[in-house]
């Protein structure tokens, strides 16, 4: 093996090791004295107990045998007598190395607080990730997203119009909720406090959060602005470990912030966003911070506390429990404050155990979400959670990581859970009393009582037709009641096949798809459906209960589907997507 | 002065020779370490009113005396191993102080109080370093992470508990030990070890204030450490 020459890709790597290496990273390389203690600190440890490749050092030891190989003297000397000699040589063996440093790690740094010598065994391990990610070796969803964020500047690949045109939906639809002309969200508005950035994915697939955010703005007067540019707040540069992608990102936001003159960013919730932007991207950018940066739930909890907006907590009285995001609480030392405004807005707030630093990660942490072909060992890795969370009795999983909603929503059905998951901005809109509430100087006479209207009462999906497409009866059942509920004509398939077929014959509007089904499954469906001239052009919502096939549809060379959506779907939101979509074809037709 | 023979003469000559040279490789290998640059941390502190990087520092570097601040010492299972962990430690205190204190000042050692204590220690660290090479072979889990030093430098330690008990029972009298070999055999023994450690994971005395104090300060100014429970 010794005699093995080195590929390439390999000396690439250990060129670039050494512009990794600074006195904390070293130390953590050398400090090491491999006692095992670090064990069963990690989810992977406990999930899988006879795997002994899952313990925190194996991990750390695949980039600790490079740098002892190259830049220590014993490793340089002796390498055979501390382990310096298994070095990768072939490119086959870097495929085992991304195999351990992303499928085996999501760089929670839990073991990090259990190691008595202090070694930060998330760091290594994200130094492997950004060796491999040099040479091009990542799993293929970490290596679409990166691309995205590159060149489309954003991790989901939003396209500006799609943004811009997600943001004035949610923006008119809070207009009419409220009934005030006022109530609206800005957009690049220069000097304004606050500039609000978010997650991707509340665009894609979440956007009620932003209309939540926007009606917690508008309630407490706040003078804030989205941005049309650095808007994401998320950087996949932290869980491949390209600091060039991380600081590339950061910057995006920073010069924005800059641009528009806000006082200051203000970051949903998300924990990787919140770590990326306001620690790690001033960091990897080289720079200063621009101006102070927040969490969103920071500045709610402020809110909350300068008597800015009023909350009644017996609007949210199911029992709930907190998860905390790594990336907030071990990584940002983000804990009380969730706590204290989750105890502001909810009723009933059960703790689960360990919490805070040392809580256990969602196991959706560290990109995972993204590397579907991982998504087994994950699942099985978020037994501790799922145990933790079944201890609590809750109702409702708290977070304030949009990554951990996913992980945590994955989580739940796989150990069929009996809850759900929401943030601390669904649990403050729902709470917020707005008819007591100071509205901001420049307003004009607001109606006395107000309330969101319910989004299907004015069956808003009336003369559409639209194809139900789920091999599961009581889902397809579901789905037809709530769009005829919504009006709509409602023609269902309970395959691929028949759906194609029917979607030929009757043209619906719309198509309502399932991904996972026996025979002709929905990704194959799609891609027939979108490569066929009758039925290109029909807008396709995929409705899963597999969020890891969300790349897999992506990736294929055809349009992407309009709507995406997980499940247990939200009757409201299927409604306000299909509308949405709908309305969005209408306006592309004109 | 105490009275030696040429042997063990030249035995504590080599030891005083390794120690210096082991000072030397120290230095040089401090100065490697720190050659490397400092990364600061840019950002602004986390949470105000938790952040705080002198107390996450100091916290991180006496770690080592709070079992409390670790799960993996918090659990009973962790704790007795934190304890076999103190005790292998005291251990090798207690061997260093009877290599020097045995060239210089051999009755110190005679000393009941002294002489019990050190070899109570010792022992007990050589019954701790037993287990350790047990826990090492035998578990699979060590096994995978464990390098050859690893192994050399836990059988090496245990020779030298072994070999330091027998000296000091000899210094002291008792148990039928009566052979000075032992000693004369301890400080070799202790001088190819001094000699032997800068190149070992038995330097990881040397970086623990500095990788203890670096994760400290990083998560201290972050706010996240020390770990706050409840
Ligand atoms: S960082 Fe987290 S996932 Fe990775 S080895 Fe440590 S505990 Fe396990
Ligand atoms: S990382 Fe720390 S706890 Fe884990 S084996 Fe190494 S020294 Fe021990």
């Amino acid at each position: 093996m010794a005699n093995q020459a080195k590929t390439h890709k390999i000396k690439m790597m250990e060129e670039q090791l050494a512009k990794k290496l600074n006195r904390q990273v070293v130390g953590s390389l050398v400090g090491c004295v491999h006692c095992g203690m670090c064990d069963e600190s990690c989810h992977y440890v406990l999930a899988f107990p006879d795997d002994h490749k899952m313990t925190p050092s194996y991990k750390a030891d695949q980039v600790r045998k490079l740098f002892k190989a190259n830049h220590d003297w014993t490793g340089s000397v002796f390498p055979w007598w501390v382990g310096a000699d298994k070095v990768p040589l072939s490119d086959d063996d870097l495929e085992t190395l991304k195999d351990i440093a992303f499928g085996t790690c999501t760089n929670c740094r839990r073991c990090t607080l259990s190691c008595p010598m202090g070694v930060d065994t998330a760091t290594l391990n994200r130094i492997m990730r950004g060796l491999l990610s040099h040479v091009g070796v990542m799993p293929e969803g970490v290596r679409v997203v990166s691309k995205d964020q590159w060149e489309i500047g954003n991790q989901m690949g939003v396209l500006k119009e799609d943004y811009i045109d997600t943001i004035e939906w949610m923006s008119e639809e809070l207009e009419e909720d409220l009934g005030h002309a006022e109530a609206t969200i800005p957009m690049e508005k220069k000097g304004a406090k606050i500039m609000y950035c978010i997650n991707p994915r509340e665009v894609k697939y979440d956007p009620r959060t932003i209309k939540e955010a926007a009606l917690i703005f508008w309630a407490a007067g706040e003078d804030w602005t989205m941005p049309d540019e650095g808007w994401d707040n998320t950087n996949f540069g932290l869980f491949s470990g390209d600091d060039g992608l991380g600081g590339a990102c950061a910057k995006r936001e920073y010069e924005k912030a800059r641009e528009l003159g806000v006082d200051k960013i203000v970051i949903s919730e998300c924990g990787h966003g919140f770590r990326s932007t306001r620690f790690e991207g001033v960091n990897w950018a080289g720079e200063s911070e621009p101006v102070p940066m927040e969490s969103s739930v920071m500045t709610m909890l402020n809110y909350v506390r300068e008597g800015k907006i009023k909350v009644d907590p017996t609007k949210n009285p199911e029992k709930m429990t907190f998860h905390d995001s790594c990336n907030n609480a071990r990584s940002g030392g983000f804990f009380e404050e969730p706590r204290e405004l989750l105890n502001l807005v909810a009723m009933d707030f059960q703790e689960m155990y360990p919490n805070r630093a040392e809580g256990f990660c969602c196991t959706g942490g560290g990109g995972a979400m993204s590397m579907s072909e991982y998504t087994p060992r994950r699942l099985e890795s978020a037994k501790i959670k799922a145990d933790q969370i079944r201890a609590t009795g809750a109702k409702v999983v708290v977070t304030s990581c949009h990554n951990c909603v996913d992980g945590l929503n994955d989580l739940i059905k796989h150990y069929k859970l009996d809850c759900e998951v929401k943030q601390l901005v669904n649990l403050v809109a729902n709470a917020l009393v707005l008819d007591e509430v100071e509205k901001p100087v420049e307003e004009v006479a607001v109606p006395e009582e107000i309330t969101v209207k319910p989004v299907a009462e004015a069956e808003p999906l009336a003369g559409r037709k639209i194809l139900v497409v789920d091999d599961e009866e009581d889902v397809r059942t579901f789905l037809i009641t709530v769009f005829e509920d919504a009006g709509a004509e409602v023609i269902s398939a309970a395959d691929g096949n028949e759906a194609i077929a029917m979607a030929r014959e009757h043209l619906p509007d719309l198509i309502s798809l399932d991904l996972s089904m026996p025979g002709k499954d929905g990704v194959e469906t799609f891609v027939e459906l979108r490569s066929t001239a009758e039925t290109e052009e029909i807008p396709v919502c995929v409705v899963t209960g597999h969020p890891e096939f969300r790349q897999v549809i992506y990736d294929r060379p055809v349009p992407p589907p309009e709507g995406y959506l997980g499940k247990p779907v939200d009757e409201d939101k299927l409604v306000a997507y299909a509308s949405h979509i709908l309305e969005h074809r209408n306006e592309k037709a004109n | 002065m105490h009275e030696v023979s040429p042997a063990l003469h030249t035995a504590e000559v080599v030891h005083w020779i390794a120690l210096v040279v082991m000072a030397i490789v120290y230095t040089m290998r401090i100065r490697w370490l720190l050659s490397f640059k400092l990364a600061k941390d840019k950002s602004a502190p986390g949470n105000p009113a938790q952040s705080n990087k002198e107390r996450g520092a100091r916290h991180s570097l006496f770690n080592v005396a709070m079992p409390w601040s670790m799960e993996s010492t918090r659990n009973p299972k962790g704790f007795v191993f934190y304890l076999s962990f103190v005790l292998f430690h005291l251990g090798v205190v207690a061997g260093i102080i009877l290599a020097f204190v045995s060239t210089i000042a051999p009755d110190f050692l005679r000393i009941p109080v002294v002489g019990w204590t050190v070899m109570t220690l010792i022992v007990g660290a050589l019954l701790v370093s037993l287990y350790r090479i047990g826990r090492r072979t035998l578990r699979p889990l060590m096994r995978l992470i464990s390098t050859p030093d690893d192994y050399f430098s836990l059988i090496m330690l245990t020779v030298w508990f072994a070999v330091g008990a027998a000296t000091q029972a000899y210094l002291m009298g008792i148990w039928g030990v009566t052979n000075g070999v032992f000693q004369i055999v301890y400080l070799y023994l202790t001088s190819f070890f001094l000699l032997y450690v800068p190149f070992s994971k038995i330097s990881h005395y040397l970086y623990y204030p500095f990788t203890r104090t670096y994760i400290g300060r990083a998560l201290g100014h972050r706010g996240s450490y020390p770990v706050v429970r409840s």
